[in-house]
């Protein structure tokens, strides 16, 4: 008989599902008294009343795919255990090495599921002899269940199979074709495919299926990928007086940002974010004076990855004489970005240019010092574009010198040769074509026209006769008639 | 006597009459080369270029040297602060200079910009129009420009309006432009050697006649 119990609490989970505990061989360990209430009991449970539970003991915390969740929920569960994994909707702790230290299972997962309700998550849960059944018995609960709290525990390898026996076959992530097929032979519960011949199933649904079973049952192991949590740098700092002006701030960071450097030095990495909160004292609006923000905060983008204390310091400098403080800094709060592994270089002999030495690391450094004080689109490079149209045969792009280490760019920069062939083009191009600045008349014509059309596909239409002209001044202009009515004359580019 | 004479051929020397011997770029026009000291552009160091207002052709002068400068290795940038227009990297491109050099930084103190982008040895040539900007030009600036472009070994050209010229600058060379058809005339206002006396330049002909009407372009 393979009827699954569910019981609605962890407590009773553990007393009354008879598959998962058998009540002679493991009684203290489980079968608290009733009306107790969940928690860490007084006594250790005795050894040997665990001894006939399976050597591994899995929890499964099911929640919707969410990857924040399951991020959240993976750093909790490492509290419990050392070995954690993640699935595409589910946390996975290995919890059997920790009955011990929390009391046995039973006030384990207790704890547990405290947490993970504390955290503002209900997850599906369910505690088994190998992962793959933690996780099926944990998917195959209806959300009425997880409303009222309820877990499904087995603790005995021996029980587990009667456990999993009446699940659907949707539990193990199967495809849909492989259990269409299933289905229509018969085969609907994770029972049933357990009965069918190993040969005969192996080579109708393929030996992956038949080792998904093995796993499911422990008869195979399943080694797993262990969740290691990302790691940030987070420091709060309260200074003992207020600072009003932005030197004093830049004082008190000073220590901080020396922190931030060796723990960075510590693990061979870098950051390329650095997001920097001056707190205040908070006041709303009032009788005409403005309200003052919570906190003022100051964000620090790098080029590459960065570790040295030095220059951060210059580089918040810089961000900090463009930022206006409010009020005096009662806090300053410092948090990294994700860590990025660096290697250092060695530093060059010859200075950039000098005796054909190469650059290092200073083209970056540049950049982002331009950028620290200008903002970020004020400083940027030149692709070529194969386009026909002037306006777009060349766009802005992210600034990297080939050959020399760059922060990955998002886009390569397309060199493509440019479409006019041997025609000439002015050195500068305005933003956008102005109407004529000079009566027609007064234009000497050089060349021309050159005729410029179509942009169906993008939307920019153009039809127009190009000519380079002299204007009155002596310097030669690129301008343009349009073909369509009413003919305007425009100045497009200066041959500077 | 040889020690002193091979003494007083260190760039570093400039005696009052006669060409200081310096490190030069070839400008690319036979007839400037020919007119400069040390018969090209300054390799390192200021140069000032007057004009009345941007855009009379006076960046042509400079693209033969911005194209053999973009070409050099080991890779540095082509800087252009706080230009008066965008720079159009496909008429570069045809020039020879490649686009992947260039870096345009929009300043509202070109000066300050100018010094982080020479001081940091990671630019080839930096074009600035430091008359653009808030602030006056002021002599102590362009000086501190000039070491630095001295010391990082790098050309800087600075394109100022014709009101400089009355003011002292510490540039290496500076130079009037006025635009002419098909050319332009010059004037070297300060050298280390060179004439003063105003020349004539005439631009290569395009290679593609006015009369021909080309048809549209592909």
């Amino acid at each position: 008989m393979a009827r699954r119990e569910r019981v609605a609490s962890t407590r009773r989970a553990f007393a009354r599902l008879g598959g998962a505990m058998p009540a002679r061989s493991a009684p203290t360990a489980v079968t608290a008294p009733a009306g107790v209430p969940p928690g860490p009991p007084p006594v250790s449970p005795p050894l040997e009343s665990l001894f006939d539970t399976a050597p591994e003991a899995w929890v499964a915390l099911c929640v919707a795919a969410d990857l924040a969740h399951l991020d959240h929920l993976a750093r909790l569960a490492l509290d419990f255990s050392p070995r954690v994994s993640l699935e595409s909707d589910a946390v996975l702790l290995e919890v059997r090495g920790s009955f011990q230290l929390f009391g046995g299972p039973q006030a384990l997962c207790a704890q547990l599921l405290a947490r993970c309700r504390a955290a503002g998550v209900v997850p599906r849960w369910a505690l088994a002899p190998t992962p793959l059944a933690a996780l099926a018995l944990a998917r195959a609960m209806t959300d009425a269940e997880v409303r009222a709290g309820q877990g499904v525990a087995v603790l005995a390898r021996d029980r587990l199979v009667g456990a999993l026996a009446p699940l659907p076959l949707t539990v193990l992530g199967w495809s849909d074709d492989t259990i269409a097929r299933l289905a229509s032979s018969g085969v609907r519960t994770l029972g049933a495919a357990l009965r069918l011949p190993r040969a005969g199933f192996a080579r109708r649904f393929g030996p992956d299926a038949l080792a998904d079973l093995d796993r499911l049952v422990g008869v195979a192991p399943e080694p797993r990928r262990a969740f290691v949590p990302r790691e940030r740098y987070r420091v709060r700092h309260d200074p003992s007086f207020e600072l009003a002006a932005q030197p004093a701030v830049l004082r008190e960071i000073g220590p901080l940002l020396e922190a931030l450097e060796s723990f960075l030095r510590a693990r061979g990495c870098g950051i390329d974010l650095l997001m920097l909160r001056l707190a205040h004292r908070e006041r709303p609006a009032q009788h005409g004076v403005a309200a003052i923000p919570p906190y003022t905060p100051v964000a620090l983008r790098l080029a590459a990855a960065e570790w040295l204390a030095a220059r951060f310091a210059a580089l918040l400098s810089e961000h900090l004489a463009r930022t206006v403080l409010p009020a005096p800094v009662v806090r300053i709060e410092l948090r990294s970005g994700a860590l990025r592994t660096v290697t250092a270089g060695s530093a060059a002999l010859w200075r950039p240019g000098e005796h054909g030495g190469g650059l290092g690391r200073e083209s970056p450094a540049l950049i982002e010092r331009l950028r620290a004080r200008l903002g970020s689109e004020a400083v940027y490079g030149l692709c070529l574009v194969p386009r026909h149209r002037p306006e777009v045969a060349w766009r802005i792009a992210e600034p990297a010198l080939p050959g020399v280490a760059h922060a990955p760019v998002s886009a390569p920069p397309v060199s493509a040769p440019t479409a006019a062939c041997g025609l000439r083009r002015p050195l500068w191009l305005l933003r956008e074509p102005e109407p004529l600045p000079w009566p027609y008349e007064a234009l000497q014509r050089l060349e021309g026209p050159e005729r410029i059309e179509t942009g169906w596909w993008d939307g920019a239409d153009v039809a127009r006769d190009y000519y380079i002209a002299r204007e009155p001044s002596g310097a030669e202009v690129w301008v343009y008639r349009e073909r369509l009515p009413p003919h305007g004359w425009w100045l497009h580019g200066v041959f500077g | 006597m040889d020690t002193l004479a091979g003494l007083l051929t260190h760039p570093g020397i400039w005696r009052g009459r006669g060409l200081a011997r310096s490190d030069t770029h070839a400008t690319g026009y036979a007839r400037l080369d020919d007119a400069l000291p040390g018969r090209g552009w300054p390799a390192a160091g200021l140069t000032e270029i007057l004009t009345r207002r941007p855009g009379l052709g006076e960046l042509r002068l400079l693209l033969p040297l911005l194209a053999a400068l973009g070409a050099a290795q080991p890779p540095r940038w082509v800087a252009w602060v706080s230009p008066p227009f965008e720079p159009y990297a496909p008429a570069l491109a045809a020039g020879g200079v490649p686009p992947g050099r260039l870096l345009v930084i929009r300043a509202a103190e070109p000066l300050w910009a100018l010094e982080q982008t020479l001081d940091s040895g990671a630019c080839g040539i930096a074009l600035g129009w430091p008359e653009s900007g808030r602030r006056p030009v002021r002599a102590r600036d362009l000086r501190r420009l000039q070491l630095l472009a001295q010391r990082h070994r790098a050309p800087a050209f600075l394109f100022r309006g014709l009101a400089a010229a009355r003011e002292a600058s510490p540039a290496e060379l500076r130079l009037l432009f006025t635009p002419q058809p098909g050319g332009a005339r010059l004037q070297l206002i300060k050298s280390r050697g060179g004439h003063r006396e105003p020349f004539e330049l005439q631009w290569p002909v395009p290679h593609r006649s006015a009369g021909e009407a080309p048809h549209g372009a592909a």
